[in-house]
């Protein structure tokens, strides 16, 4: 029995697998990289490193096949390959104790980041105008449908349909007074125009204003550029259509309704990620190099406010130098609006000290392992 | 006695190499060497005059020099006075450099067939309107998208604004002579300001006085448009600017307050001595602004200083000297008298290293920094490292295996440096991300310890291939220890850039709160890193011999030099701040080179030369058995 199962797993053991896993992670990497130019990083990173095949679409067909192991398979087989090499061939001795510390520290650096990539959206912004406060960061990259209600004397009850839900014909039940959701239209990404620019009358648009229509664009990679989605919602309740409205993420204007007496809102805008805490742009600083415009350095004082943790507290985010607090960091991206404006990158990442304990696995591992080979070699050169 | 000879050879070269690098003896005449040495302040920096020209010209055409209207390369120093004080000569200097066909067109020149053809100002004024109409559409494309000839007129744009701003740096460049016109400016600020004064309190006043202060406060207030370098030194008000100030915030400021501050007198001495063509005077009013500096500012004089004796001693051009020589003697030590000439080869090796590290010092002095801030630092310090590599085999195993690697990457890299120097200051000020020394020694100087390793290794390949097919010369101690040289190498360089990487995550997560984000220049380390894992366990598992693992450290160079200058060229994510683009068709080529030498490797070993020499001398003997024999106690490991 237990033969059985060895010879089955011999192959998951084989370096012929490590090398054939590895040489297609390089594969993938560079065509990941080179694609990176035309569909951005993120998109990227979605297609080639966190996804399990790449796919290649039949023209004229929508028919997607797979034609190469994604970054979760190469991944994980490689991890798998790591253990039952270990498991098969473990064997407690020094000359293996440095690739043992290496390989551990590695096999906790691909299941810390698998982890973090699977678990945790990470990437989300802060915007700040100077004096501005805030409790939420908004996604670079995602929209939600957001049904407030703002009936409530303390907080509004924020009810989140995200994009990925958000397609023409859609209707989505709301697990409150008995409202739905029916999405009549949607433009994964819309340009703002004027009435007046529209190409014909009848030219496909929503209209959000006088002064302003919505026409659908192609998405965008680029990476200073968002797609922003537009969209012709009702609600529904009972059967019964309370209101139609056209919605644009990049207009956000929040629309009122009444259902059953409940005064509510609904706003089609940027993803919204609260924090349980608040945080206030005091003053921004832009320096620069004497008589250049080379950025030396963007600061932000910042100040924090949490009253479950009894927190009130001035800090300074600065290049290399982030905020992090409870399990967030905020550093420091970008700024805009002539300087008074500051930009924060949002991470959430729990497990961020995963790669610093592997870090010091690997390195120990590899002087280890390179300085016993070191050791003898030099003691054979000494004697002969 | 002979085993003085190549104790004797090398230490002659080296002194010959260090005297080159000696100050040239000034020549009588215009103190040259005075005022290359002045400090300006240029692109947040404080660097000697000498550097400013230099730079300037590196912008201007490929090989960075200043030639005369007659067709003569001028000293940069002599040149960049003729463009501050004397412009009208200037202008007629040929210093613009264009090899875009279809930038050539627009001047209406013949086919260039893709040389480079040298302009004055002059030459391109009757075309500035176009220039500046083309840059305009140029400009609106997004920069990775723009084609040659986009890139190529917003360059010229920028070269002729830099001349501009240049030729009004300590002076306008409309003046006959400024000398003149800051002491008759001087002495009508007194009277001018009574004047306002006076009108403004209602009282009669004289106009003509009041006219000439309003007019030479609105030439001075335009002339701020051209500001681009200080070189007015104002340590009364340090925190402004660093203390240092535009000629004409100098000469407003004196309407400020009543006097013209000392630096802007002192240069306009110099432009009416150098427009005179009065050599003593220039000297002389040199001499008093120098004593004046050293007695105000002594603590900004002494890195400029030492920059100008860098500047003129070149180094890193001796170095290259030194190692083709080194070349030359290794590769003639496989020829004949190995020992003598390949101990020659050695010396000077570590006679050029000295060199090579006394430039790598002296930069990361004058900078303040570890040795690797941009991609220019980084050839520098990836061709240290190789050689210090190089030394250390060269010196286990004796064998000119070292020297000749050493030699070669010594010199490419250099020659790589040397070109990118083209690009601009090569100790620019750091952005913001990068201003951490603590990141930069560690996370910077590993992976450019891994390229070096990974450089040097491909070498060794390409050796092993090249020794083993065409020469005769491969016994089998050879190949071994090439083989043996290439596996330590290798474990080197995965050692250096597997912890180079992880530290560039750790560093990720510090600043941008992520380890890992899929950037194009972290995607290119981690290549480098998978590809060292990739021969590791294809040795250890024994799916690659010697030859095998030749020929995978050839495609090691490949990986590097796609992560080091190939991902910069996507122009994309946070690390595209070292973007270039001339240097595609150089990286292409390099890249079929190794593809070829590749191939050569795959020739079957009965057609080697080496090979066959080898069975010839053994009879019978299985010469592949004897290069595949495996190092049996290394297979033990997993």
């Amino acid at each position: 029995m237990t033969h059985e199962v060895v010879r089955w797993l011999k192959p998951l053991t084989s370096l012929k697998l490590t090398i054939i896993c590895l040489a297609c992670a390089m594969v993938l990497v560079f065509l990941g990289t080179l694609d990176q130019v035309h569909i951005g990083v993120y998109e990227a990173e979605n297609r080639y490193f966190k996804s399990l095949f790449l796919f290649w679409t039949l023209p004229n067909t929508g028919l997607r096949i797979p034609w190469f192991p994604g970054g979760y398979v190469i991944g994980t087989l490689l991890l798998i390959n790591l253990i039952a090499a270990h498991v098969a061939r473990f064997k407690l001795s020094w000359k293996k104790a440095g690739i043992l510390f290496l390989h551990s520290g590695l096999i906790l650096l691909l299941v810390g980041q698998l982890f973090a990539d699977i678990f945790i959206d990470r990437e989300s912004q802060m915007r700040l105008d100077q004096g501005q406060t805030k409790n939420y960061s908004e996604s670079l990259y995602h929209d939600e449908l957001a049904i407030i209600d703002t009936s409530g004397n303390d907080s509004d009850r924020v009810i989140s349909i995200p994009d990925s839900q958000l397609h023409k014909g859609n209707r989505i039940a709301l697990p409150t007074d008995s409202l739905e959701v029916l999405i009549n239209d949607f433009y994964p990404n819309a340009a703002l125009i004027n009435p007046s620019q529209l190409p014909a009358a009848n030219y496909p648009h929503l209209q959000l204003g006088p002064m302003a229509d919505a026409v659908e664009m192609e998405r965008t990679y680029k990476e200073n550029e968002r797609n922003e989605p537009a969209a012709n919602v009702s609600v529904i309740q009972g059967g019964n259509v309370i209101g139609t409205w056209n919605l644009a993420a990049g207009f956000p204007r929040p629309m009122s309704f009444d259902a059953a007496g409940k005064a509510c809102q609904i706003v089609l805008r940027p993803k919204r990620f609260y924090k349980p805490f608040a945080i206030q742009l005091l003053h921004f600083r832009h320096d620069r190099y004497a008589g250049t415009d080379i950025p030396k350095n963007f600061s932000s004082r910042i100040r924090l406010t949490d009253p479950a943790k009894h927190e009130d507290r001035e800090s300074l985010i600065f290049m290399n130098n982030p905020l992090r607090y409870r399990g967030y960091t905020f550093f420091q991206a970008g700024f805009d609006n002539n300087d008074t404006t500051t930009v924060f990158q949002v991470a959430q990442n729990p497990s961020w000290l995963i790669p610093y304990i592997s870090c010091a696995l690997i390195v120990f591992g590899m002087l280890l392992q390179f300085g016993m080979h070191l050791v003898g070699f030099v003691k054979r050169r000494m004697v002969t | 006695m002979k085993k003085f000879v190549p104790w004797i050879i090398a230490i002659l070269l080296l002194l010959w190499a260090v005297s080159k690098m000696m100050p040239a003896k000034e020549k009588p005449g215009l103190d040259l060497h005075g005022f290359g040495r002045l400090p300006v302040l240029v692109g947040g920096r404080v660097m000697p005059m000498d550097s400013l020209a230099r730079v300037s010209l590196s912008e201007w055409n490929h090989h960075g020099v200043y030639t005369a209207a007659d067709k003569t390369v001028i000293d940069p120093t002599q040149g960049l006075l003729d463009i501050l004080m004397m412009p009208e000569r200037s202008d007629t200097a040929k210093l613009f450099e264009v090899s875009n066909q279809d930038i050539l067109d627009i001047f209406g020149a013949p086919d260039a067939n893709g040389n480079f053809v040298s302009y004055s100002f002059d030459d391109l004024k009757p075309f500035f309107g176009e220039i500046e109409k083309q840059a305009g559409l140029a400009e609106q494309t997004e920069p990775e998208t723009r084609n040659a000839f986009q890139r190529g007129i917003i360059k010229l744009r920028e070269s002729l604004q830099l001349y501009l701003q240049l030729k009004n740096t300590i002076q306008a460049e409309d003046s006959p002579d400024f000398g003149e016109e800051i002491a008759a400016f001087a002495l009508a600020i007194r009277p001018g300001l009574d004047a306002v004064h006076a009108r403004d309190a209602g009282k009669p006043y004289n106009e003509q006085d009041f006219e000439r202060i309003l007019v030479l406060t609105e030439r001075y207030k335009s002339l701020t448009q051209a500001k681009y370098v200080y070189a007015i030194p104002n340590p009364q008000e340090p925190a402004q600017n660093e203390g240092w100030q535009h000629i004409s915030e100098a000469l407003l400021s004196a309407i400020r307050n009543g006097h013209v501050p000392y630096a802007a007198t002192a240069y306009g001495h110099l432009i009416s001595a150098y427009r005179a063509h009065d050599v003593n005077s220039f000297n002389a009013a040199l001499h008093d602004y120098r004593d004046y500096l050293s007695k105000t500012i002594p603590e900004k004089l002494s890195r400029p200083k030492l920059e100008f004796v860098f500047n003129q001693a070149q180094p890193f051009l001796q170095a290259m000297a030194l190692y083709v020589t080194v070349l030359v003697f290794a590769l003639l030590s496989w020829l004949i008298w190995p020992r003598t000439l390949g101990k020659t080869a050695a010396l000077i090796l570590v006679g050029a290293f000295l060199i090579h590290t006394a430039g790598l010092i002296t930069r990361m002095y004058l900078q303040g920094r570890p040795p690797v801030t941009n991609l220019y630092s980084s050839a520098i310090f990836v061709g240290w490292a190789s050689v210090f590599l190089c030394i250390i085999l060269e010196r286990l195993y004796k064998n000119g295996i070292g020297s000749v690697c050493g030699a070669t990457i010594g010199f490419v890299t250099l020659l790589i440096a040397h070109n990118l120097q083209l690009d601009g200051d090569t100790l620019e000020m750091l952005r913001a991300v990068l201003d951490t020394n603590g990141w930069l020694a560690t996370h910077v100087v590993g992976e450019a310890l891994g390229y070096s390793a990974m450089y040097l290794a491909g070498l060794i390949g390409i050796i092993y291939i090249f020794r083993g097919l065409f020469t005769r010369s491969f016994d089998e101690t050879t190949s071994k220890t090439l083989g043996r040289m290439m596996y330590g190498v290798v474990c080197f360089a995965t050692l250096f850039s597997l912890v180079a990487t992880i530290l560039g995550g750790i560093w990720a997560d510090q600043s941008w709160g992520r380890f890992w984000g899929w950037d194009p220049k972290e995607n290119g380390a981690l290549l480098i890193v998978l590809w060292n894992a990739v021969i590791l366990h294809a040795r250890w598992g024994g799916y690659a011999r010697e030859r095998g693992i030749a020929m995978m450290t050839v495609f090691g160079n490949i990986v590097t030099s796609f992560s080091w200058f190939g991902v910069n060229m996507l122009g994309v994510g946070m690390h595209s701040y070292g973007f270039m683009d001339q240097a595609f068709g150089p990286l292409i080529g390099f890249i079929a080179s190794q593809v070829v030498i590749i191939g050569l490797g795959l020739i079957p070993l009965k057609y080697w030369r080496g090979i066959r020499a080898r069975q010839s001398q053994a009879g019978a003997g299985d010469a592949e058995k004897g290069i595949h024999q495996r190092d049996a106690e290394i297979t033990e490991v997993l």
